[in-house]
């Protein structure tokens, strides 16, 4: 297990087009992905939960990490949110 | 991610070179109420889609005479005949019958003098006489050849009508085609057509959508064989054409597979250059596939109705990213009380 924290870096949070982006990312891998804003945890394979957590600019948020491919999941899934998004 | 407008690989693309006399004839006779005033030249091609009104020509000029296409004779045209002495309207008659024309239309009820009659039989070409105005017999004559004349292709896959929406169903022979239009027809939608769909384009914009004349409701059931959709499920369960309005195309689930996830960015599809709203659906075991395709027509119609849920959705989440208050997770209702709604 891998847990990583991450904060939101892009003006408009991560909202619609950043959520598909993550979990479009995360269903690359076979690792199972939480994310957990504030104890709130969600799965980070649903474009709902991930909608759910309404995270703005600079909140902090736990990625956790569970499989065979934990860490190069956690590699890229932390790439794209520090680089916001790729919508700094 | 949006792809851009993709084909349908297997869509050629055919035009009809050209229609006979007497299918025009036959086809639209009762509804333009057409009569023939001599029997020849049915045989006769019409190669174009538009119509003419021979005045020039009868005037003499025929410098770009577009002698091809059905000639209408109006008021205009035979108030002027009448004007002339019946040699000069024989000498008319000559000049036009220099050119192969493929035949007359005579409209309003108006009459021709006999010897012009015969010298069009001499030269083998048809006339006809409606009662109908010029601008209505024109306005069916150009409607049923622009018909003919527009592009056509087929397209391997099941079309059927769910809740008046066109949905094309294609994939990969043996991933379920039929058997998801045997599903809808069986909750009540209309077959359109099953296997081999024939589509048409009217106008720019519009594609219509028919079954072909053998197979018309005819479906092949993996193990089953072949079934009458008609005869099972009777005569509501079909129609004869629809518009093409979403195309449904299914596919094998593959994890990396780019499938949307929100809905906001509509992927088209293009056939014969129109772009159809394309919606790739991922299938695996488990999956109901009939009512995702109903949910599918619904989803449109409630598009075509101004309500788009991806888009409200995303309003909703960033108006709550925008009040930058620490943003818990709330629940829906802040106080459960009892067991109320």
């Amino acid at each position: 297990m891998i847990e990583r924290e991450v904060s939101i870096r892009n003006r408009a949070g991560l909202h619609t087009r950043p959520a598909a982006s993550v979990v479009k990312l995360a269903a690359k891998f076979k690792s199972e992905f939480f994310i957990i804003k504030d104890g709130f945890e969600i799965n980070g394979k649903s474009i709902i939960g991930v909608m759910t957590l309404a995270a703005e600019q600079g909140s902090q948020l736990i990625l956790r990490f569970e499989g065979d491919d934990e860490l190069l999941a956690a590699e890229s899934i932390v790439g794209l949110f520090d680089r916001g998004f790729d919508e700094v | 991610m949006s792809q851009g407008p993709t084909t349908l690989t297997n869509a050629k693309e055919i035009r009809k070179q050209s229609i006979t006399v007497g299918f025009l004839f036959e086809t639209i006779k009762e509804r333009l109420k057409l009569r023939a005033l001599n029997n020849v030249g049915f045989e006769n091609p019409i190669r174009d889609k538009n119509i003419h009104r021979p005045g020039l020509a009868l005037a003499g000029y025929v410098a770009l005479f577009t002698y091809d296409r059905v000639q209408v004779f109006g008021n205009t045209e035979m108030l002027y005949l009448a004007s002339l002495p019946l040699e000069a309207r024989v000498d008319a008659f000559k000049t036009l019958f220099k050119f192969a024309i493929p035949c007359i239309v005579i409209t309003d009820c108006n009459v021709m003098d006999p010897e012009l009659i015969t010298l069009a039989t001499d030269h083998n070409v048809p006339v006809f006489q409606t009662t109908l105005a010029t601008t209505k017999a024109t306005y069916f004559i150009s409607d049923f050849l622009d018909d003919q004349f527009s592009p056509q292709t087929t397209v391997h896959g099941s079309f059927v009508d769910v809740y008046g929406i066109g949905l094309l169903i294609v994939g990969r022979s043996g991933i379920g085609k039929s058997e998801i239009a045997l599903d809808l027809v069986e909750r009540g939608h209309r077959l359109v057509s099953d296997d081999v769909v024939t589509i048409t384009r009217k106008g720019e914009g519009i594609l219509i959508g028919a079954g072909t004349d053998l197979v018309k409701h005819f479906m092949e059931i993996r193990g089953l064989g072949l079934i009458d959709v008609k005869t099972i499920f009777g005569i509501r369960s079909i129609r004869f054409q629809k518009r093409v309005e979403v195309v449904v195309e299914l596919m094998e689930w593959i994890s990396d597979g780019e499938f949307t996830r929100t809905g906001l960015d509509q992927d088209t599809i293009a056939i014969m250059d129109v772009d159809i709203p394309h919606i790739k659906l991922p299938i695996f075991p488990g999956k109901n596939v009939t009512v995702i395709a109903e949910v599918i027509a619904l989803n449109y119609l409630l598009k075509h109705h101004g309500y788009d849920a991806a888009k409200e959705f995303s309003k909703k989440l960033e108006q709550l990213i925008a009040q930058k208050s620490r943003n818990e997770v709330k629940r829906a209702i802040d106080y459960f009380e009892h067991d109320f709604e």
